[in-house]
């Protein structure tokens, strides 16, 4: 904010102004944040700009200044969720220093409680990205294959491994997808992180067998309680 | 579905045609019209001229059929689902235990896709993209198929039920897996899915042992 001609000297009443650059960061945050929700509640297709600028409240300026199109603030959301998400899932694999099950059940112990707490970006990343352009398609399966590298050791646990299905972790990975996306499809984020017994069992099982991956599911369950 | 060649315009004048049947064939016509142009150009791009064009009607007969673009490609969606159901289940009939029928089902759908990539595009990628009523019917016709997965569960020996949400997650992981496949441009690779595809299916049933013996035979 520039101090009116004269008045230089006296300071601006109310809280500190904020720095252009905050500002601008802000402007970016709601526009992204109308964007998620908007294409959560209607799908991309159906989601206009004029929309996103009045649920952001901003002006058709603002938004411009930032993002080119529809697709761009799309394409720059799908970005950062997908970045904080693996960011936030790989911490919570790594920090965990017990066994591999342990690992991956920390990680999608992340990844559930990642959704539930911001189902609007989770489903418009999820659910409507396929929908949204290749490039928007393109990203959404990239941001899938990320996952991979925390699955595949898996394999050194099963005496059979060499009998594995190279598409196993890809199966996997779209299994876990898929049920995230039908609960965020149904409006139940609530319902998200009591998946983690099941969804743990899916992802184990076809390392480890069915009694170890059902051990290591209940020992979840009874940690989450 | 139908292609180009039974799907011709109908000729002018007297053809002997009740107006039922050719009400019933303008619909046939628009639904394949929409199929041929969601190919060429994706779901969201179409146009209902695309779809007049293709199918050689009136714009007028298109609204006096589908209310919206949407409307239209569900009728196309529901017309490939009741197909494959049909093939799934012939497949299966000639299968005498519960293994052999879903792999001769899976077989059989994989085989679908894998000859009309365009109808696996429809109904595997671009009806995800569709709108929020096709993706839920999208999702409602693949859990219609959890009860058929089910009835493995009468196979698993020991006393401990498996987790609620396997059938889900198991046709989820199946379904997610193809249509990654068919979005990569790669339709007619997928009967090669088929050892991985039954392995996964009867894995939580039969044990991954016999899973992989039966799969791979």
């Amino acid at each position: 904010m520039r101090a009116l001609p004269g008045k230089a000297s006296r300071q601006p009443p109310g809280p500190e102004p904020v720095s252009r650059a905050a500002a601008a960061a802000d402007q970016r945050r709601r526009i992204l944040e109308a964007t998620a929700e908007l294409i959560a509640e209607q799908g991309y297709v159906n989601t206009t700009i004029e929309q996103i600028v009045r649920r952001a409240r901003i002006g058709y300026a603002t938004f411009y200044k930032h993002y080119v199109d529809k697709q761009e603030a799309f394409l720059a959301l799908m970005d950062a969720a997908v970045e904080r998400t693996v960011y936030v899932v790989e911490e919570a694999y790594d920090r965990e220093d017990g066994p591999w099950p342990d690992k991956v059940g920390a990680g999608l112990g992340a990844l559930l409680q990642q959704c539930a707490a911001h189902p609007a970006v989770a489903r418009a990343c999820l659910v409507e990205a396929p929908t949204a352009g290749p490039e928007a398609a393109a990203r959404h399966e990239a941001a899938l294959k990320r996952f991979e590298p925390l699955l595949r050791p898996g394999r050194e646990l099963n005496p059979r491994s060499d009998r594995l299905p190279d598409t196993l972790e890809d199966t996997l990975v779209g299994g876990v997808l898929w049920v995230i996306n039908q609960r965020l499809i149904a409006g139940e984020e609530a319902k998200l992180r009591a998946l983690l017994p099941e969804a743990l069992e899916f992802l184990l099982r076809p390392y480890v067998g069915e009694d170890v991956a059902a051990r290591e599911a209940g020992g979840a369950e009874a940690a989450s309680a | 579905m139908a292609d180009e060649e039974t799907l011709g315009p109908l000729p002018a004048g007297r053809h002997g045609f009740t107006r039922e049947q050719v009400e019933h064939n303008q619909r046939e016509r628009l639904i394949a019209g929409l199929a041929t142009a969601v190919a060429e150009r994706g779901y969201t791009a179409v146009t209902i001229t695309d779809i007049t064009k293709g199918a050689r009607v009136s714009r007028r007969v298109f609204y006096a059929n589908f209310e919206s673009k949407e409307e239209c490609f569900l009728a196309a969606f529901e017309v490939v689902v009741g197909h494959i159901c049909e093939l799934a289940a012939a497949a299966g009939e000639g299968a005498e235990d519960w293994p052999g029928r879903a792999i001769a089902a899976s077989r059989t759908v994989l085989a679908f896709f894998a000859a009309e990539p365009d109808l696996a595009r429809l109904c595997l990628v671009e009806s995800q993209s569709a709108g929020p009523a096709v993706s839920a019917r999208f999702h409602e016709a693949v859990h219609d198929v959890v009860p058929y997965l089910e009835q493995g569960r009468a196979e698993r020996q020991g006393a401990r039920e498996l987790p609620p949400t396997t059938e889900e997650s198991t046709l989820g992981a199946l379904v997610m897996l193809a249509s990654r496949k068919v979005a990569a441009g790669e339709a007619e690779k997928l009967e090669e899915l088929l050892p991985d595809f039954a392995e996964f299916i009867l894995a939580p049933y039969l044990g991954a042992e016999e899973a992989t013996r039966l799969a791979q035979s």
